[in-house]
């Protein structure tokens, strides 16, 4: 504080009840139980409280799919849901896809295939595949299309996401 | 976005007790899809959200061959799309729901937060109000009935109370010789909001081709759906033919009001509900022929 220059306790910025809640969750196949705000979201949550930065904060509303993340094995966007409501939920993110420093298959294809360039989009693509994939194994070219659709690509390697997704379908 | 205090009722009667203490400042939390975008952008700022997700009673979907289909307000898109028992009675709404937003939104957003956010860009309104749904509503004065059309009164405005909870929507049973059709229409991505939407229920008389009871529907054009009165009355009693369709077409696109923006100019948007209205009367006229 400068000197000279009395400080009105009235002028100091009075701190709001923290409307704070302890959840635990599943992350990454880890149990785990942390303090949140209210009104933090999943993303920032997984980024800043548990330092899993795969996931990228895009668009902000839902659109674009670089928030991904996998709740209770759906993909869900994690920059406009809720912490408190993710509350007693198994969270997936791309880090946990990775098992014994091994890749997953859809990870080694989309390297294989070249699914990328930038990557802020790719992990938000892979969690989608890898639900895609628990609920239809084997997918038709549609059934992978309708499913991915909400995920967007900015550097424009949907040929080689499709490419990449259909070779671990086996499709 | 504000911080807020966060409450997690279990029953309906809690959920009313704690909107009608907060006396308005207080938002019913399911999905959040609509919620969280609209309090990150500062646009709603609530004191407390009341989470309904915990209350078992507004959840499910179930058919009574009286009642219909009753489908609760914390049912997901996702769920109404993959709902066998839905497939089987009203297939209109699974199809429409793979054209809704994208896999995540459907994921987490409801039926209910989508009726109850009074967003006008969405498709399941004007299936449900073609459909002749009724919305049942609880507050702490009790519950109340009424059509799918009455909830909606101007843009994100409904006429539900402070204290009151959409809890779930019927859909009454279709009659013999009914068809519903359904189509949207997106300009830009298949994964954007709807420029248009229109949908349309014919009855058909018991013992003659003529048309008995035509519920137009025309969704996104204006602040609320509306239903197209004039051209319905212009299809009752006839046979719709090609022609009849196209006229009905083009008075339904003189009863919206669209506004121009991103999705279409107000001319473009008006065209489309003529040619969709068009398409759509054709399309269930010929399935209700079929209907027995």
């Amino acid at each position: 504080m400068m000197d000279g220059i009395k400080l009105d306790p009235a002028s100091q910025p009075v701190k709001a009840p923290a409307m704070k809640k302890t959840i635990s969750l599943i992350v990454n196949g880890f149990q785990r139980s942390v303090e949140v705000e209210a009104r933090t979201t999943l993303l920032d949550m997984v980024r800043e409280q548990f330092g899993l930065t795969g996931a990228k904060l895009g668009c902000d509303i839902q659109v674009c799919g670089a928030c991904t993340l996998l709740v209770d094995g759906k993909p869900v966007s994690a920059c406009s849901v809720l912490a408190v409501d993710a509350d007693g939920c198994e969270i997936l993110t791309v880090e946990g896809l990775s098992a014994k420093g091994k890749f997953h298959p859809l990870q080694e294809a989309f390297m294989e295939f070249g699914a990328l360039q930038c990557g802020y989009c790719t992990s938000g693509f892979i969690l989608t595949a890898k639900a895609l994939l628990e609920e239809y194994p084997r997918p038709s070219e549609q059934q992978i299309r309708d499913y991915l659709a909400g995920n967007f690509c900015r550097c424009g390697c949907y040929q080689e996401i499709m490419q990449a997704v259909k070779n671990v379908a086996g499709s | 976005m504000k911080n807020f205090d966060y409450l997690e009722p279990t029953t309906i009667a809690q959920a009313c007790a704690l909107l009608k203490q907060h006396g308005g400042e207080a938002k019913v939390f399911a999905g959040g899809s609509h919620l969280t975008i609209l309090m990150k952008q500062g646009l709603y700022q609530p004191k407390a959200l009341v989470n309904i997700k915990k209350i078992p009673e507004l959840k499910g979907i179930k058919y009574d061959a009286k009642e219909g289909l009753t489908i609760g307000a914390l049912v997901t898109h996702r769920e109404l799309e993959t709902s066998a028992l839905v497939k089987e009675k009203f297939p209109v709404l699974c199809e429409a729901e793979k054209e809704v937003a994208n896999i995540r939104v459907r994921n987490m957003g409801t039926v209910g937060g989508n009726l109850a956010s009074g967003e006008p860009l969405t498709d399941l309104s004007q299936i449900f109000i073609s459909l002749d749904g009724k919305a049942k509503i609880t507050g702490s004065n009790g519950q109340r009935i009424i059509p799918v059309e009455e909830l909606f009164v101007d843009f994100y405005t409904t006429s539900l109370g402070e204290d009151e909870i959409l809890t779930q929507v019927v859909l009454p049973p279709l009659p013999a010789r009914s068809a519903i059709e359904y189509i949207r229409f997106s300009s830009s991505s298949v994964v954007d909001k709807p420029s248009a939407g229109v949908a349309v229920r014919l009855t058909l008389e018991t013992s003659s081709e003529a048309v008995q009871a035509a519920r137009i529907v025309l969704g996104c054009v204006g602040a609320t759906p509306v239903r197209a009165r004039r051209a319905e009355g212009l299809i009752m009693g006839k046979k719709l033919t090609l022609a009849l369709a196209e006229e009905a077409g083009g008075i339904a696109s003189e009863e919206c009001s669209p506004t121009s923006d991103l999705r279409g100019s107000e001319q473009y948007k008006r065209a489309i509900v003529g040619t969709l209205v068009k398409r759509t009367a054709s399309k269930a006229y010929e399935q209700a022929l079929g209907n027995a």
